[in-house]
């Protein structure tokens, strides 16, 4: 009845947070970083055999696309997106052969070869280039034989013009999504230029991604005209993939993404498919490293006149609008109603805006002490909170403290204020029962809302404080690129914070739930471990409590790291899913497959 | 409307390798692969109790194509095999067999298959390096510069397939020819980037190995040209044959290309509007002084007549595999349209002239530089006459392979036994650090490093079908058989001769010990040491052999590595 998901964000902001280890930025540079979470993500899925070699690759291949620079999302995305363009697999062949070639593969032979040197110039077409005499619909009246011949040696002759065309203006490739007639290929062969027929819409469209360039149209009166469209490629060549002929073309990049190709071999078609997708999930996870999870309050209600005061504290320091998304997918966002703190600031969005807050203390002053960034030292003001909805009952929340924490260790915050603001919720959360709806209200007790607070007076001010928040933990959760070495620490870590939090509630259902949140936990290393002689959980357990207990470092023996934040929201998702579990009472059998009832817009569904 | 079926549970099977059916099979599989390795190896007959086409065979190319696995985890072993034959043609048993080994010697182990595999990856890197290093004492430097050691790799891939049935003269032949072909295939001006030609092997079933023979240029068969008139070729001011190559019908047919329709006047023919076009490509044809037309397709019996009345040779139906050597032996650009014909698309011919072998008839065309070339092969009956071609088709393969890499394997099980022996040497001497890093005891890499020994020596053991022993030398490490019907006891010297790759003739005491069925045998002290040079060495092909090592290895791992088998039935 309670969530089991409330006692997770405390737990992070409690302590957690404070064992986190930065990846990204400086570290996902840095090869080894890189290797450690690949390396770990793929020991998952892969034989102990193959793993490091691959995480080799998959860090080769990051390192080979962004020369420059550290991958950044943007580029993750178009890999793992592509990933079936960028990659090609060749069986009967050591895994040890496998390897990172610059350019893209393309999984099939020229039509038409005539071997480059140098750079070339490359066409995108879509259509059939031979001029067709009629179309569908269309009719084509012969009405003697010279004017049939004289047609047909006008659509060979339009062919010729078009492949002279390309060669004075140097294009040397063309690359076609449809099968091209004879006609076209011999011309082709003439003119000296090579064709690549029957290229799938993927490609295309990763071809016009990485080149920038956009399908040519042949036909119309453009024939002179000078080809525009066209990529350059540093070389176009046949390469031998096993027993097949590929074409293997270094396209040059428009965009971050320098194009290579990932050539996969393994003893048998099965082992490559398996190993593609790891490096594809591998690379989907990096993509998660560059996301934040964001304090938030957050309250759940289906009816407006049960509507508690609800906010979500979101304060990404920069790309605000992308991060809240991402920040609100775990909820279930039907049937969350989700108010923001507003503040005076114009370029924050906050479409549900219900609360106003004022902060009565002086700006100014806030901001000398965030910049402290060793020990964030922050204020609790006194804040008062209103629902701007008709009938909803106003919550009013005037927590007076004033309390200092510098990093992980939280001593002198006020309990009173913390179990005043428990209660609140636990009433809340009582009367939503009853009502048989799901109301769920979270809050972060003292040590959440005097960080809520200095992000709230932080925005008077202007973009660069905004900055400075984000340095010194004040506002985000979990940091972008915070990693956790693998083997249960991340699992450890959150069972011991759980239960710390839990020790602070004089308030039975929720320390009921925490302690059995924290104790499923367990079950993840204790998996881990079971393979391992006896009592080595135990031992593990033993010695990282204590040294947690000890504020020591963790004991760590692994090279392996993962992504706190996938790991945050798998731990999420779980216990929304645990939670829906329980609450099902009855399961109706019934015999028609249920209809998927699609969600129109109202202007479709007038 | 289909049959609707209720669907089927999926079959699950937990710990497959522990299943009794499971093991039976593998034995089986690798007791028929073990059965067929090398000269000496026994034949399989695979037919179809239905009757048709039957198959007899020593090959893994031929075996594992047919034979039908029931289980899923011998189904990973064979597609293993399968695509390694499908890369290097050679080797196949010789990976099968390692890999089965493998399996088995791996299992019996009372270690974790994740140790297990950690080791024996480290075991491959040994190898891998040694055999990649300059003082590996079981590979040969092949020196394009002579034939010897080239024709040394043919006869091995020859001999070691018996279901071709030739004898030594045959083989000899056989052997000169492959090299002959090949060689006709490496083009003579080499720029930067260089494109190997093509042999093709031209069947003729039914005749006598001996009347094999290999030609330059291309031979098409032309049923319809009789060998009683000779050849008149118009020639142009170069003394070269102008050749037009058509890849476009020129049967006279209106082929509709267009989506739409095409609506036709009466009393117009088109059929006879493109008869006229032939004619008109016919004429331009003839004035460009074009001797010989080949089409990819038909030519239309009206424009044949016209091309020999103006004594053109016209052969078509050439078929669309032999487009691509034509179009690269003559320089010609295959022609796609009768509506304008372009001169630059004429190629040359040095000759053209007639041959017949066993009742066919051919038009062979002769190139000016031959990297194209025929191999007329000949052997008794149509499953002989198959089983050669695979051969040749291997050899060819290898001889390409070792272009790349000139490199070759002792053959005759000396390089598996010579491995084993450094793996051996190396695993006692292993540092602390290297062991941590596996993460294992110095005891488990033993047992592993030992369990992956006697499999490569397994290898060498199937190269013997008789009841006679296989002995290994302390020394050099190679391979020794000794003939049946001797006792075990005799002194070894008086009976070995020559080692298995023959590198090594007996001509001093090298310290003998039986290869099968030891523990705690003996341990060559230094290195496995290298030999010198010798002729008429069995050799293997050293790309297929490394990659059969690696495949085999990385198969067996990942079969141990199976905890569940889950099948659906639907």
């Amino acid at each position: 009845v309670t969530d089991p998901r409330r006692p997770c964000p405390l737990a992070v902001a409690h302590g957690l947070r404070g064992h986190l280890l930065p990846a990204v930025g400086g570290r996902l540079a840095e090869t080894a970083a890189l290797e450690a979470l690949l390396e770990a993500y793929l020991g998952g899925r892969l034989g102990p055999g193959e793993r490091r070699h691959l995480a080799r690759l998959g860090c080769e291949y990051c390192r080979r696309c962004a020369p420059a620079a550290a991958p950044c999302p943007s580029l993750l995305r178009l890999v793992g997106r592509r990933f079936a363009e960028l990659h090609a697999a060749v069986a009967g062949l050591p895994v040890a052969s496998s390897r990172v070639l610059p350019g893209i593969v393309l999984r099939r032979d020229f039509a038409a070869y005539c071997p480059v040197r140098g750079d070339l110039r490359a066409v995108l077409v879509t259509e059939p280039l031979r001029p067709a005499l009629s179309a569908p619909g269309v009719e084509f009246l012969v009405d003697s034989e010279g004017r049939y011949q004289a047609s047909q040696r006008w659509i060979a002759r339009r062919t010729e013009a078009l492949m002279k065309h390309f060669q004075s203006n140097d294009v040397k490739l063309l690359l076609s999504s449809v099968k091209q007639e004879e006609l076209v290929i011999y011309y082709a062969k003439l003119y000296g230029v090579s064709v690549v027929e029957c290229l799938s819409s993927e490609e295309v469209a990763l071809i016009c991604e990485i080149t920038g360039v956009s399908p040519y149209e042949p036909f119309g009166d453009n024939t002179h005209r000078e080809i525009t469209e066209s990529a350059v490629a540093t070389f176009c060549q046949p390469l031998l993939l096993g027993s097949k002929r590929c074409v293997h073309i270094g396209f040059t990049s428009v965009c971050a993404f320098q194009p290579h190709c990932l050539i996969l071999c393994g003893p048998v078609e099965g082992v490559n498919e398996q190993h593609a997708a790891a490096l594809q999930g591998a690379f989907t996870m990096l993509q998660q490293l560059f996301k934040t999870v964001y304090q938030r309050e957050e309250c759940k209600a289906d009816d407006e006149s049960q509507n508690e005061a609800s906010d979500v504290c979101c304060w990404p320091s920069s790309a605000t609008q992308k991060q809240l998304v991402i920040a609100n997918a775990a909820c279930n966002s039907s049937r969350v109603s989700e108010c923001q703190l507003k503040v005076p600031r114009g370029e924050t969005e906050t479409q549900l805006t219900d609360l106003d807050l004022q902060g009565s203390e002086n700006p100014a002053r806030v901001q000398t002490d965030l910049q402290k960034p060793s020990n964030a030292i922050s204020h609790i003001k006194e804040f008062s909170v209103a629902t701007d909805g008709d009938d909803s009952s106003i919550d009013v929340q005037k927590p007076h403290a004033k309390c200092e924490h510098g990093g992980d260790v939280h001593k002198n915050y006020e309990s009173d204020s913390l179990v005043y603001s428990q209660k609140n919720c636990s009433t809340a959360a009582l009367a939503a029962c009853n009502a048989d709806t799901d109301i769920a209200c979270e809050r972060l007790g003292v040590g959440k809302d005097l960080e809520k607070t200095s992000c709230n007076v932080v925005p008077f001010k202007h973009e660069k404080s905004c900055v400075s928040v984000a340095q010194n933990y004040s506002n985000c959760l979990i940091e972008v690129g915070s990693v956790l070495p693998v083997g249960g620490y991340f699992e450890i870590l959150l069972h011991y914070y759980i239960q710390y939090y839990a020790k602070q509630l004089q308030q039975s259902e929720v320390t009921v739930v925490a302690h059995v949140v924290a104790d499923a936990l367990l079950s993840i290393p204790k998996s881990l471990y079971r393979t391992r002689e006896q009592d080595s959980f135990t031992k593990f357990y033993l010695r990282a409590v204590n040294a947690l207990r000890r504020n020591q470092p963790l004991p760590v023996n692994e090279r392996g790291l993962e992504s706190v934040y996938c790991k945050y929201q798998l731990v999420i998702s779980v216990l929304h899913c645990v939670t829906e579990l329980l609450s099902i009472d009855l399961i109706i059998g019934i015999k028609r497959p249920l209809q998927k009832i699609e969600d129109y817009d109202s202007e479709d569904d007038f | 409307m289909s049959r609707l079926e209720a669907k089927k549970p999926p079959l699950f099977i937990s710990e497959p390798l522990n299943k009794d059916v499971v093991s039976q099979s593998l034995s089986l599989l690798s007791g028929i692969l073990k059965s067929c390795y090398g000269p000496a190896g026994r034949l399989k007959q695979l037919h179809n109790g239905v009757g048709g086409y039957v198959c007899t065979t020593s090959q893994s190319s031929a075996i594992l194509s047919r034979l039908s696995v029931s289980h899923p985890v011998l189904s990973v072993l064979t597609a293993s095999v399968q695509s390694h034959i499908s890369r290097f043609s050679d080797c196949g048993l010789f990976t099968a067999i390692l890999c089965c080994s493998l399996i088995e010697n791996f299992k019996s182990l009372n270690v974790a298959s994740c140790t297990v595999i950690k080791i024996s990856k480290h075991l491959l890197g040994l190898c891998m390096d040694y055999l990649k290093s300059e003082a590996c004492g079981c590979r040969v430097a092949v020196d394009f510069s002579s034939v010897e050691t080239l024709l040394c790799l043919v006869r091995s891939v020859l001999t070691s397939k018996p279901a071709c049935m030739l004898n030594k003269s045959e083989v000899d032949h056989l052997t000169t020819l492959i090299l002959k072909a090949f060689m006709f295939t490496v083009p003579c001006h080499v720029e930067t980037d260089a494109v190997l030609g093509k042999c093709i092997i031209v069947p003729v079933k039914g005749g006598r190995v001996a009347d094999s023979t290999v030609l330059p240029g291309l031979l098409i068969e032309t049923p319809e040209i009789k060998l009683t008139k000779p050849l008149t070729v118009k020639r142009t001011c170069s003394n070269m044959i102008k050749i037009a190559l058509f890849c476009v019908s020129m049967s006279g047919d209106c082929f509709n290309h267009e989506e739409g329709t095409v609506t036709v006047h009466h009393g117009i023919s088109l059929e006879m509007s493109e008869l006229d076009q032939l004619l008109n490509v016919g004429k331009q044809l003839v004035n460009d002084e074009v001797g010989l037309v080949v089409c990819q397709k038909v030519i239309h019996p009206f424009l044949k007549q016209y091309l020999k009345e103006n004594h053109v040779i016209a052969v078509d139906r050439a078929g669309l595999s032999l487009m691509e050597p034509l179009s690269q032996m003559t320089g010609s650009k295959p022609i796609a349209s009768i509506h304008l014909l372009s001169p630059s698309c004429y190629g040359n011919l040095k000759d053209v002239c007639l041959e017949s072998f066993a009742s066919k008839h051919f038009v062979h065309l002769i190139p000016k530089d031959a990297v194209i070339c025929s191999l007329i092969l000949c052997n008794r009956n149509e499953t002989a006459w198959d089983e050669l071609k695979r051969a040749c088709e291997t050899a060819e393969h290898v001889l390409q392979l070792t272009i790349k890499e000139p490199l070759a394997l002792l053959g005759g099980g000396c390089t598996e036994t010579h491995l084993a022996s450094y793996v051996r040497h190396k695993s006692g001497s292993l540092s602390t650090s290297s062991l941590n890093d596996i993460d294992c005891s110095r005891a488990q890499y033993q047992l592993v490093a030992d369990g992956f020994c006697r499999s490569l020596e397994s290898v060498a053991c199937s190269l013997n079908h008789d009841d006679g022993e296989i002995l290994t030398d302390m020394v050099y490490g190679h391979c020794w058989f000794v003939p049946s019907g001797f006792p075990s006891v005799s002194n070894w010297s008086d009976l070995v001769s020559k080692c298995g790759c023959r590198i090594n003739g007996n001509t001093e005491n090298l310290n003998w010990r039986l290869l099968q069925g030891q523990f705690g045998s003996p341990v060559i002290q230094g290195c496995p040491r290298a030999l010198g040079k010798a002729d008429f060495l069995t050799l293997d092909c050293f790309a297929a052999k490394c990659s059969g090592l690696q495949v085999a290895l990385e198969t067996a791992n990942l079969i141990l590595d199976l905890s569940y088998v889950i099948e659906d039935q639907n």
